[in-house]
């Protein structure tokens, strides 16, 4: 029995680890392909069934039917840097007082608010869009980064608050206090006295905050054209089958690329465990 | 010169914290505050120290109000109970820390950080974290940054209650050398334990369910309880009490025992009592009443007996260890002299106590 | 009395960010319902008042009927395969240091990398005669499958792009769960001398709740926005067959300009999610936590 287990247990790990990466497999090999890699049927292996070309790398530089990568990658750094930045700070200050105080206003009370911050994220981006759309029309701020940037800010802020929340509650509101005995004012106690206790946690908001700015489309597909532009809408846009699969291939993986690297740091934070409190 | 609180009051959703509490505590002076677990001493020190809010109340410093000071403009140091230091800092920026934060000049600061780790002996600590300490050493570190403030209230509240037993021991008897050289500084401490508060305190301020029944020296407090409640709380174990008449020439206690008067009490009127002795003045083997074993323990060197008897059950602590089996039959001896008297009001007021001179 | 200072505080922590946050969002969300009572489009652009035409007409709108229910089955769908597909991987990996590490970060990938780039990626992968999906599967004797031309299969194919996103995810937070399960239970059936099924229903499984629950309703919640994949690998298609309300709502608000009408069918559709998450949550608590909520 025990034999036949272990067979079928690593049979079907093999088997999912094999799906999850044939998709980067797949688009790495065809980013070295040419015409004839790609329109006789599949191929797989360089200079075995193609003759590998970087012409699909080339075009990311701008020239040759391919996009220009650079400037979108800097949008969306620009983009969902400053977002992130943002919601972090006006999040931890939100979420300290959601820990360390009591608030209401009627019937509104503590859970209700955190529940109110939280539940936004149920809001599909459609619902948004069209207001968006109209609002940042009537301000001028369409196609620019201010305008995708004040976005961003709303649908992140929801998570800085959520995770930094959890973060606060766990430590000891006496340390507080002592801050304050000690002679800062409660503002003075949490930039110098929690915040530093909370770098983990501030870390873990961060980090989720620039996952999914990064990984947004519908809104920078909706709100920005031609001055503003972000990778994953600058990627979709080469979706046509006029865009060679290399090009497409290549711009696919390059965009990608700063994601793996944060997921390599992300590991290395879940095997330390600072990770094993936020994801719960 | 002295910290002023009268009638502080707080009530929270019906129920009670503090209630119409009021105390001097003068400077150079260490006044133990004891009561049980929910008494309120943890709220009084949080609303002296500004972190509580209160209904009613005043705070007064050498005739000053500081009530309306929010916390962090009062010149109060607190040592928790439970090892509170910042975890993000070491020994010595920990200690540093409330000093810097005055604007301190460095050197001044440093010399000031040294002087007292080494009071506490921890010198040599200075570049460690919190965590790498074990809890008496976090504990001494929370009390050096305490004493480096120099404050003029210093409030300790139960800081030896999570220690082990020894080093409880241990560190009482430091305490007084450590608060040696504060002779202006008002310290307050807050204890169950009634062998700290008389150790300990020059002024015992007895507290029970948010009221402050007794204040006076240990002494005073210990020979003459305001109330059976304060000697409850003031005796570990605490206190037996037993209903009785005194008569013309006895008492006569419930269930039928008769006592022979003692001199202490040879004025006293005639009437219905309650009637204290305390644990380790009852003696084993006595002739006034007999009882039944219901639970003996050994505890070091010393032994409890609970027992039952037809007037009522009690406690005894004896020296030694002595095996009492359940349910045997042991003989109790009520020495009169050393009874203390309560009226029978709500209140169970003193009414008359023995000669001082008893054991702690 | 006892003034603690703090009141001015209070307030200045949490207002910036709530204020922020109901700015941006309560006030559109206030907008389109105003929007959703006016006859906005592209032949009359302005904010006029026509009441609850918009909401009349949307109920005999059969298109979005069908795009809500085909949205609740991918929806529940994936997640139910997703959770799962997550399940059963962290049982296998539960007990195995070394291979935890290795696939904590192999999963992680897919969780990290942008869905709609992927998709722009399976889409090729699912091309009938260029991509490598039939070709391999040929070879196992398969297919060939229209992945992305036939009805039923767009649903299939934008169902496996989400799994294979998303599975990682329920992975995770599934291992995490299992990783911080008391060791009593289990001492305890093993002795009593149940087998791996016992151990798992009666044991492993009940003990999961809550985290089970927490899971599939944070994936829940975000499967049910599901568009972007939708329109990177199937644009809804063929026809309306892959169609998700998301998409409906883009095409008719943001592609034919019938603004009033697609925020009447936006309004819609964020309430009948909220009631329904709220239900299915409510549910799920109930049915494998028990009791009070």
């Amino acid at each position: 029995m025990s034999r036949m287990y272990l067979f079928l247990k690593y049979s079907a790990i093999a088997l999912w680890s094999i799906f999850v990466v044939t998709p980067f497999l797949w688009a790495l090999t065809t980013s070295f392909k040419t015409a004839n890699g790609v329109t006789g049927g599949p191929t797989y292996l360089p200079w075995l069934q193609y003759e590998p070309s970087l012409t699909g790398w080339k075009s990311l530089f701008g020239g040759g039917g391919g996009i220009d990568i650079v400037k979108p990658y800097i949008d969306s750094l620009i983009v969902t840097g400053s977002a992130s930045l943002i919601s972090i700070v006006l999040g931890s200050l939100a979420a300290y007082g959601l820990s360390r105080f009591t608030y209401k206003a009627g019937f509104v009370k503590n859970p209700d608010l955190i529940f109110f911050f939280i539940s936004q994220r149920i809001m599909p981006p459609i619902v948004l869009a069209i207001p968006f759309f109209l609002m940042l029309k009537w301000l001028d701020l369409l196609d620019s980064r201010i305008g995708l940037i004040l976005v961003y800010v709303a649908l992140l802020l929801p998570i800085a608050v959520w995770i930094m929340v959890d973060f606060f509650n766990n430590i000891p509101r006496q340390i507080d206090e002592m801050a304050m005995l000690d002679g800062c004012t409660p503002f003075q106690a949490f930039v110098r006295v929690i915040l530093p206790n909370s770098l983990p946690g501030i870390i873990v908001a961060g980090m989720f905050c620039l996952i999914f700015g990064w990984n947004d489309f519908f809104f920078a597909f909706t709100l920005t054209f031609t001055d503003t532009q972000l990778l994953p809408v600058a990627v979709v846009a080469l979706n046509s089958s006029v865009t060679p699969w290399w090009s497409l291939s290549a711009s696919a993986l390059i965009s990608i690329a700063p994601l793996l690297l944060v997921a390599f740091v992300v590991e290395r934070f879940l095997s330390h465990g600072t990770l094993a409190g936020a994801i719960r | 010169m002295s910290l002023k609180i009268q009638d502080l009051t707080l009530t929270v959703e019906g129920v009670s914290y503090l209630d119409g509490v009021s105390a001097n505590f003068e400077r150079g002076k260490l006044a133990t505050v004891i009561g049980r677990t929910l008494a309120g001493k943890t709220t009084l020190m949080r609303g002296i120290a500004g972190l509580q809010h209160l209904d009613r109340g005043a705070l007064t410093l050498d005739a000053q109000d500081f009530s309306t000071l929010p916390a962090w403009r009062r010149d109060i140091a607190m040592v928790y109970q439970q090892f509170i230091n910042y975890p993000h800092l070491n020994v010595f920026e920990n200690v540093a820390f409330p000093l810097r934060r005055r604007g301190l000049d460095e050197t001044v600061v440093d010399r000031r950080v040294r002087v007292v780790l080494d009071k506490v002996g921890l010198t040599g600590f200075e570049a460690r974290r919190p965590h790498q300490l074990s809890g008496g050493q976090q504990q001494r570190v929370a009390l050096a940054r305490a004493l480096a403030r120099e404050a003029g209230i210093l409030l300790l509240d139960e800081p030896l209650v999570n220690l082990d037993y020894k080093l409880r021991e241990q560190m009482r008897s430091e305490f007084r050398g450590l608060l040696a050289d504060q002779e202006e500084t008002i310290v307050i401490y807050n204890t169950t334990d009634p062998v700290e508060a008389m150790l300990l305190g020059d002024t015992v301020v007895v507290m029970h369910e948010s009221r402050v029944l007794q204040i006076g020296t240990p002494a005073e407090v210990f020979d003459r309880p305001a109330s059976t409640q304060v000697a409850s709380v003031v005796n570990d174990p605490p206190m037996n009490f037993i209903q009785g008449r005194k008569g013309e020439t006895d008492i006569e206690l419930v269930g039928g025992v008769r006592i022979n008067l003692p001199w202490h009490l040879s004025d006293l009127a005639m009437g219905d009592y309650w009637f204290g002795i305390r644990a380790n003045e009852l003696r084993v083997g006595g002739t006034s009443l007999t009882s039944q074993v219901t639970f003996s323990e050994v505890s070091g060197s010393e032994t409890f007996l609970y027992v039952d008897s037809t007037a009522g059950s009690m406690t005894l602590q004896v020296q030694g260890v002595h095996i009492h089996d359940l349910d045997s039959k042991v003989g109790i001896g009520i020495p009169a002299e050393r009874l203390f008297v309560f009226d029978t009001s709500d209140n169970k007021s003193l009414v008359a106590a023995p000669a001082t001179g008893a054991q702690l | 009395m006892g003034e603690t200072g703090l009141r001015r505080y209070k307030l200045a922590f949490l207002l910036p960010g709530l204020l922020t946050l109901l700015a941006i969002i309560l006030f559109p969300l206030l907008f389109t319902i105003r929007v959703s009572a006016s006859g906005w489009d592209a032949i009359t652009p302005e904010l006029n008042w026509v009441g609850g035409k918009n909401y009349a007409a949307l109920w005999a709108d059969v298109r979005f009927w069908q795009s809500l229910a085909r949205l609740g089955g991918m929806a529940v769908g994936t997640v139910l395969i997703q959770y799962v597909l997550g399940f059963a991987l962290a049982l296998l990996v539960w007990h195995d240091v070394k291979a935890r590490r290795f696939f904590r970060l192999l999963f992680l990938i897919p969780m990290m990398t942008t869905p709609v780039i992927m998709s722009v990626i399976w889409r090729t992968i699912l091309h009938e005669s260029l991509g490598p999906a039939n070709d391999l599967l040929y070879l196992v004797g398969l297919g060939p499958y229209p992945w992305l031309t036939s009805g039923g299969w767009a649903v299939v194919s934008v169902m496996i792009v989400e799994i294979w996103q998303w599975t990682p995810f329920m992975f995770l937070l599934l291992l995490a769960g299992l990783i911080s399960l008391p060791r009593e239970p289990f001492l305890a059936a093993a002795i009593d001398g149940a087998g791996p099924i016992r151990t798992f229903l009666n044991v492993t499984f009940p003990l999961m709740a809550t985290v089970s629950i927490g899971a599939i309703m944070i994936r829940l919640i975000e499967a049910s926005k599901l568009m972007e994949t939708v329109y990177v690998l199937t644009s809804g298609g063929p026809g309306t067959a892959s169609e998700t309300s998301g998409y409906y709502i883009y095409i008719k608000g943001l592609r034919d300009f019938d603004i009033g009408y697609a925020a009447s069918l936006s309004i819609t559709y964020l309430v009948i999610m909220i009631v329904l998450l709220t239900i299915i949550g409510k549910v799920l608590h109930r049915a494998l936590v028990g009791g009070r909520s």
